[in-house]
């Protein structure tokens, strides 16, 4: 497409569009000031009904569950994808060395980077668990605890380099996690079916508003995503590291041996 | 507060055309790893916590390293060399 057959196009497609898009910001509440009867509503009973002060987790974990059920099992499928899409001799023994980039030197890691990496990595780590426990009291949850503790884990990497990484990242421990994490979820629904209520339904005592311990089935749960998570991301960066690894035997496709 | 959210979109707009404007792959990671950082500040400022938290650990954290990764992985040189062939 020629740059005059593209701006004749731009130009058209603003003419449609640019009405459009005026009148619906016109009618938009003003900044701040949108409606939120499903979000009022919630900050209205979740305390009183669900003892728990974080009202995105008692919506994640116990109002919308099985929305996040369906969420957690994208996540497991997708990071299963990557590894079946990435699987491969490649970089999985850690005698692999690292690949170069044709004309530049590969430089020592500096003794900085490795302290760095050192004191960062246990304090990240800490603060993950953190984040993941207190999900149902302080903001954050599952989701972001385990996010955090895998770059937690990465910072393993960037300190120590391939080797040692994943020598304390084992790979099929992680593999486990994620898995488990995901299983934890699923079984924790059928807590409610053998009490003879619905799946996922709260079934647990809440426990002490604002505390670790309130939220009854929201506690497993919010573990279940927080291993999930955590497993399923330290597994596609091991994935995505082992592509920069270089085996000794490693042939281009359809060699003779 | 005002004055606080108006500069953080200011500054959202800006990172959003730097990261749009950069052509090459190296610094449009960083672009977008910045545009992340100041969007979870902008989450932050409308009292959206847990929505930054999700931000910064994704948008700044996770998604620039694969990136960078697939970056280097591809730059790589694995021709393999005739004297390994044997």
């Amino acid at each position: 497409m020629t740059r005059t057959a593209r701006l004749l196009l731009f130009a058209l497609s603003c003419l449609v569009l640019a009405p459009a898009t005026l009148a619906l910001a016109w009618h938009m509440p003003a900044f701040g000031a949108h409606p939120l009867p499903y979000g009022e509503a919630i900050n209205a009973v979740a305390t009183a009904e669900r003892h728990v002060t974080n009202m995105v987790s008692a919506v994640n974990f116990d109002y919308r569950g099985i929305d996040t059920l369906g969420e957690e099992s994208m996540l497991l499928c997708a990071v299963t994808g990557v590894s079946v899409l990435l699987r491969g001799a490649r970089g999985e023994s850690t005698r692999a060395r690292p690949g170069r980039v044709h004309g530049q030197p590969l430089r020592p890691r500096s003794t900085a980077m490795t302290l760095i990496g050192r004191v960062a990595a246990p304090v990240v780590l800490l603060f993950g668990v953190y984040v993941a426990l207190h999900a149902m009291s302080t903001p954050g949850g599952g989701f972001q605890g385990g996010v955090i503790i895998a770059s937690g884990l990465l910072l393993a990497f960037l300190g120590d380099g391939y080797r040692t990484w994943r020598r304390i990242v084992p790979s099929h421990l992680m593999d486990a996690i994620e898995g488990g994490g995901a299983l934890l979820f699923a079984l924790s629904g059928l807590l409610g079916l053998l009490t003879g209520a619905a799946f996922l339904a709260n079934v647990l005592p809440f426990g002490e508003p604002g505390s670790v311990t309130s939220g009854g089935l929201m506690i497993p749960i919010n573990l279940g995503v927080a291993g999930a998570v955590a497993g399923g991301f330290a597994v596609l960066f091991g994935e995505f590291l082992e592509e920069t690894r270089v085996e000794l035997s490693d042939r281009p496709a359809g060699g003779d041996t | 507060m005002t004055l606080l959210i108006a500069m953080l979109l200011l500054l959202t707009a800006l990172a959003g055309t730097g990261v749009v404007l950069s052509r090459t792959p190296r610094r449009q990671v960083m672009a977008m790893g910045i545009n992340g950082l100041i969007l979870s500040l902008l989450f932050m400022a409308l009292q959206a916590p847990d929505v930054a938290l999700s931000e910064l650990a994704v948008g700044t954290a996770a998604l620039p390293l694969l990136f960078v990764v697939v970056l280097a992985s591809m730059r790589m040189d694995r021709t393999p060399r005739q004297d390994e062939d044997a």
